[in-house]
């Protein structure tokens, strides 16, 4: 709700967006930075065998078992349509809580490698550029600018958000 | 009872208190229920006269803790009635128990609403029934004692002569009652006991992982084995224990049913007599608390269809009264309930028609018996003749299926006419582990549960039968199964694409069966079921994750859904 909250005060037309800023994990997909906000996330466990799930988005990767429990994988790169790439031994699953209302789920997501916890001040937070209308930024929190690079800011609840009925588009 | 809101004021303050209050009113009120429906039976066992009385005594001691003087005032005048009862100076006759029956009935409906009422919301106004039971109470009394003064007095000598021997009896009983409880009981949240159910059954696959880990089944060190031996034993054992305080007795079910017979019987006009057999079988509480409605529905159906009325009985030189029989047992890892009856049994003739009339059946097809009996669980198909309030409103055996395969089990059907019906319902000991055979496909697991399994084998080229060029279906002596090919419907890379080099798996979900092509068989397993998650809700054909004892998570299969998908598959070809 505040992350919605911050992006539309943005799009509105202050310098940046108030109180998105906090701790981010940071992480890459290919040469690109991105960050979740570090209340999410759970835990980060190393790619385990993940049992593929049938008639779902080519995204999910299946299910994992975390210490007894089952749950969803995601792999990021295909969800951002980037090409996909080998797992390797930096490739990890980062465990976040997604809020998918009404009900929320822990879920793994595939990236290439963790980074480390960023403490992202509000004034580091650029409001997200205009791409000209397209339904692309809704899911982000916004752009950081950290020692010369920037971080994307996910809204995590809303890039997975549309994955809470994936099983009715996919059949 | 001037002031119900006063009365709820201590039951407010003290939520667990009255939590308890109401878990062990509900408890002695289903004892009450029982022991009279006992004592309509033998009336004149004194001793089933004790055990009613005790359990009042207790709600009326209960209540006045808490101080809800409506309840106490009330338990305490039926008291009264079988403290004469006890003593044998009122005998209880039909009028008596109804009277008790009725109640029972208005304290659960009181307590039930209690919780509500303490919030501040409106009850059911039940005055004007209460005051309706007392003074059926007093005129019962009145009634049993003669009019004239002398024994009037006898009567009221005996009322202060009992107090003294009564009252230490009294104490004697709930001092009892009460160490007992504090040895053998502890009322836990049920919240709690699950939690810890998951935890075992995580420490039971944590260990299985251990065990099977390759350095460990390298090593020949003896005394390591001896100790990961002695883990696992105990680990085991630790399952068997949770998993155990997880099962209540079926009895409280059957009291129920009883109840619901007895009242049915009446109101029908058909004598009946029900036996019960096995009410100390324990199953999961949850296959308990979902089995009571299909039982109800059962029940009724039996009474309200399946027993003749005493006429038609007499005619067809059967006894008046009918017999019913409802009786719980283990069989082979399972739990059986069966509900048998001895009345007319299925009229498959008339179930046919009827199907026929509602479109169930297409015309001209030929269905054997036991077809023409599974109708009966068809969504929206109803024999009864006329819709009664409890029967013939279509909702019937097929939500009585749908609650059974929920909980993972099977109902059946043995019927004859004339001689009566008997349903038998099978269903698993817990719901947290399913006995599955594990299946390969590609380098996927999937574990499909044993009960739907019909049988397994190598099919020979010849027995696989394609449909413009697809392999479509399986003949197994003279019958032909839809097949469907696991790896191709689920798209698994590395599955193996001929049919006869694998292994065909026949399962069989409500009456229809469907053959499985897959890679191979790799044997028998108890595996602890989880559920995948909202995200995966639609995702047909299966029905959870389990995992596995190397810690990898193996589908589950649901025969159903895969059932949904051969048929899909099969229009998809003749499209």
């Amino acid at each position: 709700m505040e992350a919605m909250l911050a992006v539309a005060n943005g799009s509105a037309g202050t310098a940046h967006a108030p109180g998105a800023g906090g701790k981010f994990l940071t992480f890459t997909l290919g040469h690109e930075e991105y960050g979740v906000p570090m209340l999410k996330v759970r835990e980060i466990i190393k790619v385990m065998d993940i049992t593929q799930v049938p008639q779902v988005p080519d995204h999910v990767l299946g299910v994992i078992n975390l210490r007894g429990k089952v749950i969803p994988v995601i792999d990021l790169r295909r969800k951002f349509a980037l090409p996909a790439m080998e797992h390797t031994e930096r490739t990890c699953i980062i465990v976040a809580d997604v809020d998918l209302s009404p009900v929320r789920v822990m879920m793994g997501i595939v990236v290439d490698s963790v980074s480390e916890v960023l403490n992202v001040s509000d004034a580091d937070i650029d409001e997200t550029p205009d791409f000209g209308g397209r339904k692309t930024t809704d899911y982000l929190l916004g752009l950081a600018r950290v020692k010369g690079t920037v971080k994307i800011l996910l809204d995590l609840d809303r890039v997975l958000g549309s994955d809470g009925q994936l099983g009715t588009r996919a059949i | 009872m001037s002031s119900t809101h006063n009365e709820l004021e201590a039951f407010a303050a003290d939520p667990e208190l009255a939590a308890m209050f109401i878990a062990d009113a509900a408890d002695h009120l289903g004892t009450i229920e029982a022991t009279i429906l006992k004592l309509e039976a033998s009336p004149a066992d004194l001793t089933l006269v004790n055990d009613l009385f005790r359990p009042f005594h207790t709600v009326k001691g209960n209540a006045g803790v808490l101080g809800i003087t409506s309840i106490q005032d009330f338990a305490h005048k039926l008291e009264t009635l079988l403290d004469l009862a006890r003593a044998g100076k009122h005998p209880m006759g039909p009028a008596e128990i109804d009277l008790v029956l009725k109640t029972v009935d208005l304290l659960k409906l009181v307590i039930d609403e209690l919780p509500a009422r303490a919030a501040g919301q409106p009850g059911t106004d039940v005055s004007a029934r209460r005051r309706e039971l007392m003074n059926k109470v007093d005129e019962l009394i009145a009634g049993a004692a003669p009019p004239p003064s002398p024994s009037q007095g006898t009567l009221a000598a005996a009322r202060t002569s009992m107090p003294s021997p009564a009252a230490s009896v009294d104490e004697a009983d709930r001092a009892r009652v009460n160490r007992d409880d504090a040895r053998s009981t502890v009322k836990v949240d049920t919240k709690k006991l699950d939690d810890l159910v998951d935890m075992v059954g995580e420490l039971v696959i944590a260990q299985a992982i251990l065990a099977e880990d390759p350095a460990l089944l390298r090593t020949a060190d003896e005394r390591l084995n001896r100790r990961l031996a002695h883990v696992k034993r105990i680990t085991s054992d630790l399952q068997r224990d949770t998993m155990a305080m997880r099962m209540v007795p079926i009895r409280q079910t059957f009291q129920k049913m009883a109840r619901l017979a007895r009242d049915l019987s009446r109101k029908f006009e058909k004598p009946c007599h029900l036996t019960l057999a096995g009410e100390d079988t324990e199953l999961d509480r949850k296959v308990v608390e979902h089995i009571t409605d299909p039982l109800m529905h059962m029940m009724r159906n039996a009474i309200d269809h399946g027993i003749e009325t005493p006429e038609v009985r007499k005619a067809a030189g059967k006894p008046a009264t009918a017999e019913l029989r409802l009786s719980a047992f283990h069989r082979g890892g399972f739990i059986v309930v069966e509900i048998a009856d001895d009345g007319a049994g299925l009229d498959t003739e008339r179930i046919l028609t009827r199907a026929r009339a509602q479109g169930l059946v297409p015309d001209g097809a030929q269905l054997t018996e036991a077809e023409i009996q599974q109708l009966i669980f068809q969504p929206g198909f109803s024999t009864a003749a006329q819709v009664t309030e409890l029967s013939g409103r279509g909702v019937g055996m097929d939500v009585v299926r749908r609650n059974i395969d929920a909980l993972r089990g099977r109902i059946d059907i043995e019927t004859m006419r004339g001689r009566g019906t008997m349903f038998t319902i099978q269903l698993p000991l817990t719901l947290a582990i399913v006995d599955g055979i594990l299946l390969a496909v590609g380098s996927d697991r999937f574990v499909i549960p044993t009960f739907a399994v019909q049988e397994s084998f190598r099919p020979l080229p010849q027995q696989v039968q394609t449909m413009q060029g697809r392999p479509c279906m399986v003949q197994v002596r003279d019958r032909l199964y839809p097949l469907l090919h696991l790896g191709e419907v689920f798209g698994i890379a590395g599955a193996r694409q001929r049919i006869s080099e694998g292994t065909v798996v026949i399962c069989h979900d409500a009456g229809r069966a469907v053959a499985l092509a897959v890679d191979e068989l790799l044997g028998k397993q108890e595996v602890v079921i989880k559920g995948l998650g909202d995200m995966f809700r639609t995702v047909r054909g299966i029905a959870g994750g389990a995992i596995l004892g190397d810690g990898r998570i193996g589908l589950i299969l649901d025969t159903g859904g895969l059932l949904a998908l051969a048929g899909k598959a099969a229009s998809q070809v003749a499209a």
